[in-house]
């Protein structure tokens, strides 16, 4: 038990266990953010109650969600500073500011609107609770774009010069758009949208075979099933070239994630590898199941690599990776979760074109169903092991050959780390047995169809046809 | 350039303290509201004060996250030396924070409401000491070595001073509270909270007296700093105002007034904060280091300033309008259904 007393370890731990923890709050919170924005606008755009009941339900998930998300997100931002110390004074200059946009661009108009959205039904008219709606998910997502920023540049530091000990911004377009941004940015965009379309046609598709609601669970299941038609495929292929910059940029990690001890030279073909055990010790994989001449067409699509794959031996051991065993497997878990995802919207896509999904006939396919509700829990698993492989394959780099880890954690007594990383596990521990808890007491209890719709209050209740109702179209102001 | 090393720091100064007394009211009558929770001697109520908090709690929290964020870009050295030498208050503070935060969603899910009581109401107290303490750890000045970076023991900012600084501090987030709630609410709690008010003014008052009277005493820096021409005129209004706004917030109180108890507590909290920021500036870590040397680079401020600077207004408007959204008083444990 040496790393009791390493604080470095302890820090590392910690970092480790209270970013694990956070991510998996903001993935629906940013996700089912839009999702809410489009049931909203159904509800407006056709009247239909349904959609309306859709808001409601879903967004009480959301708000378990948020709370946590908030709760946990606040230990991220300041433990660069209590446990990162040597790191905020260097990287300050570029990623502090970034913090403070992602502050006060993203999360503030969140957390300002969620009020409204939450709580607001009868005290704004229905369209300004659409802004209000809006301007959350807007929020949350523009939350992902800054972090994935400041988190691409940590990857590959560009628009800086590193003076005595300091990055100073030299170009601020070439830091914040700096070529591993964009892929970064669009594959976690994608991954919180994915997970949550599968949540949501998961939670749905278990009502669904216990027969309650089949017709309103049957729209959302529809609605993410859409959804995931695009976005499930072209994921993907955004995973694809997010595997191509790490080539390109940290051929570290990428001998990592293969755990490839040798160098591959380019014009070659190569073979893939499936399964391994690799032992840091000899330098070698003790046992291996490889797919002939594959690696070539994974990361570039032709047979013949074009440039070099370098591998771990290119490197002495203080300068490369370890837990291979983590990163390589944990990229293999996303890969295989991407296409189950892939499949599984592939063969309820089939299922729906045949007229399977009509209200009559969704409940009949209790395997269909299971692959959904079993898709669930996937997606976040799949954001860990990416997120895994993005830092725990970076190291020994924090900020990727500039500053090594061991040289950015404070000098803080081991035992004020470790009181605090063992408060963090029970802490959480309980936070998620009670987010369990009462998110399944939300899904067994179902929707509420009682309550009342908003901005209809003034309309006679019995003498209008439904089909009369006409939308209030004075000016917002008027309406109040 | 003379310019740009001079005038940059202090812009940002001034928005720090800007973002931090926004932060200290909004969030101040928030945990304050959540300590006097503890006080509650029902369910019903206890559930008006959350409600009252629900729509908000999260955006008041979010001016520390945008005074943590801007610190980080404005005063890369400042940010990284105060927390890791404040590292027991501020996880502290942290772990209040989790405490609170997830209590109002877990409460109203909950049947059985005990657990989420105490979390909210034990989360907002530990909040609010761990920033007591990393107050007073910051005013009491952090050791740091030529670097500025930090060197002293784990458990420095624990002094009488800093227990006198964490307590007073908690009696303040209290009278907001309390005054807060005397707006929000109507009839038995409205009256409780008066009381609460009335005794928290008190308590509040005697911990400032004494610090305001020990700081000079106990403290080289601050004597010289509040005796030195022409500060000292300002030094010697600001009690004066004090006194006068402590006056008019106990006589509003006696009238039972609804909203001027909390207008005055603002004001308190603001002159409290203008001194504070007098005696301190241009340290940002008092006596060591000063707004110059812990600086980020200019081009980083000026950038900073260009993006944050400019939503500065934009915050504050949709704040204020969600704060007119759920203007009127709670009545109920529910709001908008």
């Amino acid at each position: 038990m040496e790393f009791l007393s390493n604080t470095l370890v302890l820090s590392r731990m910690q970092f480790a266990l209270t970013a694990i923890f956070h991510m998996l709050w903001p993935i629906l919170t940013t996700g089912m953010g839009v999702y809410l924005v489009i049931v909203e606008g159904l509800w407006l755009k056709t009247r239909n109650p349904q959609y309306y009941y859709h808001a409601r339900f879903w967004a009480k998930l959301y708000i378990l969600n948020f709370g946590i998300g908030v709760a946990s997100g606040i230990p991220m931002e300041f433990q660069f500073g209590t446990n990162w110390a040597p790191l905020s004074e260097a990287i300050g200059n570029f990623f502090g500011s970034i913090i403070g946009f992602e502050a006060s661009m993203a999360f503030m108009l969140e957390a300002a609107f969620l009020g409204i959205m939450v709580f607001g039904w009868q005290r704004v008219n229905p369209y300004i609770h659409y802004m209000a709606t809006i301007l959350v998910a807007f929020g949350a997502n523009l939350s992902s774009f800054w972090i994935l920023v400041a988190n691409s540049w940590l990857q590959n530091p560009t628009g800086v010069e590193f003076i005595e000990g300091e990055f100073v911004v030299k170009d601020y377009f070439q830091a914040i758009f700096n070529p591993y941004m964009p892929n970064s940015v669009l594959h976690m965009v994608f991954a919180t949208w994915e997970t949550t379309l599968f949540v949501i046609g998961g939670i749905s598709a278990w009502y669904i075979l216990k027969k309650r609601h089949e017709a309103f669970f049957g729209t959302s299941l529809k609605i993410a099933l859409a959804a995931a038609i695009i976005i499930a495929p072209l994921q993907l292929y955004i995973g694809h070239l997010s595997g191509e910059q790490v080539y390109h940029y940290q051929p570290t990690k990428l001998a990592a994630m293969e755990a490839q001890w040798e160098t591959i030279p380019a014009g070659v073909a190569a073979d893939w590898s499936m399964l391994a055990i690799p032992n840091e010790k000899t330098q070698q994989n003790d046992w291996e199941v490889k797919f002939p001449n594959a690696l070539g067409y994974i990361l570039e699509f032709k047979k013949e690599l074009s440039e070099p794959v370098q591998g771990l031996k290119e490197w002495p051991p203080e300068n490369r990776p370890h837990l291979l065993g983590l990163i390589y497997y944990s990229f293999r878990i996303m890969i295989a979760i991407g296409f189950y995802f892939a499949g599984l919207m592939l063969v309820s896509v089939i299922q729906w074109l045949r007229g399977q999904f009509s209200p009559e006939k969704i409940t009949q396919q209790p395997w269909l169903m299971w692959g959904w509700i079993l898709a669930a829990p996937l997606g976040y698993i799949a954001v860990e092991c990416g997120w895994t492989v993005r830092c725990v394959g970076r190291q020994p780099w924090t900020v990727y050959n500039y500053i090594r880890t061991e040289d950015a954690v404070s000098n803080l007594p081991p035992g004020d780390v470790l009181t605090t990383l063992t408060l963090f596990a029970s802490v959480y521990a309980i936070l998620l047995f009670a987010a369990f808890y009462f998110g399944s007491r939300i899904i067994r209890k179902g929707p509420d169809f009682d309550l009342p719709l908003p901005g209809m209050e003034e309309q006679p209740p019995l003498k209008t046809e439904p089909g009369e109702f006409m939308p209030d179209e004075r000016p917002v102001e008027a309406q109040q | 350039m003379e310019t740009l090393t001079y005038f940059l720091p202090q812009v940002w100064f001034g928005i720090l303290a800007l973002f931090l007394l926004l932060y200290v009211m909004l969030d101040g009558f928030d945990l304050g509201v959540g300590i006097l929770s503890l006080t509650s001697s029902t369910e019903e109520r206890r559930g008006i004060l959350m409600t009252s908090l629900s729509n908000i709690w999260d955006a008041n929290e979010t001016w520390l996250v945008l005074m943590g964020g801007a610190l980080f870009g404005a005063f890369p050295l400042a940010y990284a030396t105060i927390l890791s030498a404040l590292y027991i208050p501020i996880f502290i503070m942290i772990f209040g924070f989790i405490f609170r935060g997830v209590a109002f969603e877990f409460r109203e899910q909950a049947r059985n409401k005990l657990i989420w009581n105490v979390s909210f109401g034990v989360g907002s107290f530990l909040a609010t000491l761990g920033q007591g303490f990393a107050l007073g750890g910051v005013l009491k000045g952090i050791k740091v070595d030529a670097s500025g970076h930090f060197i002293g023991g784990h458990f420095d900012w624990l002094t009488w001073q800093t227990i006198l600084v964490a307590l007073t501090l908690i009696q303040g987030y209290v009278l907001i509270g309390s005054t807060y709630l005397i707006w929000k609410t109507e009839g038995e709690l409205q009256n409780i909270h008066y009381a609460t008010a009335k005794l928290s003014a008190v308590t509040t008052l005697v911990g400032a007296v004494i610090i305001t009277i020990g700081t000079p005493i106990f403290s080289d820096f601050a004597r010289e700093r509040l005796f030195s021409k022409p500060l000292v005129y300002l030094f010697a209004v600001i009690p004066v105002l004090a006194v006068v706004l402590i006056w008019q917030l106990i006589r509003s109180l006696n009238n039972e007034a609804e909203r001027t108890p909390f207008i005055w507590t603002i004001l308190l909290f603001v002159l409290t904060f203008f001194g504070l920021g007098l005696v301190v500036f241009p340290y940002i870590i008092p006596t060591q280091i000063t707004i110059y040397e812990a600086a980020a680079d200019p081009s980083s401020l000026v950038f900073m300033l260009i993006f944050i600077g400019a939503l500065i207004p934009v915050m504050l408007f949709y704040n204020i309008y969600q704060y007119f959204v759920f203007r009127g008083k709670v009545t109920n444990a529910h709001y908008g259904e």
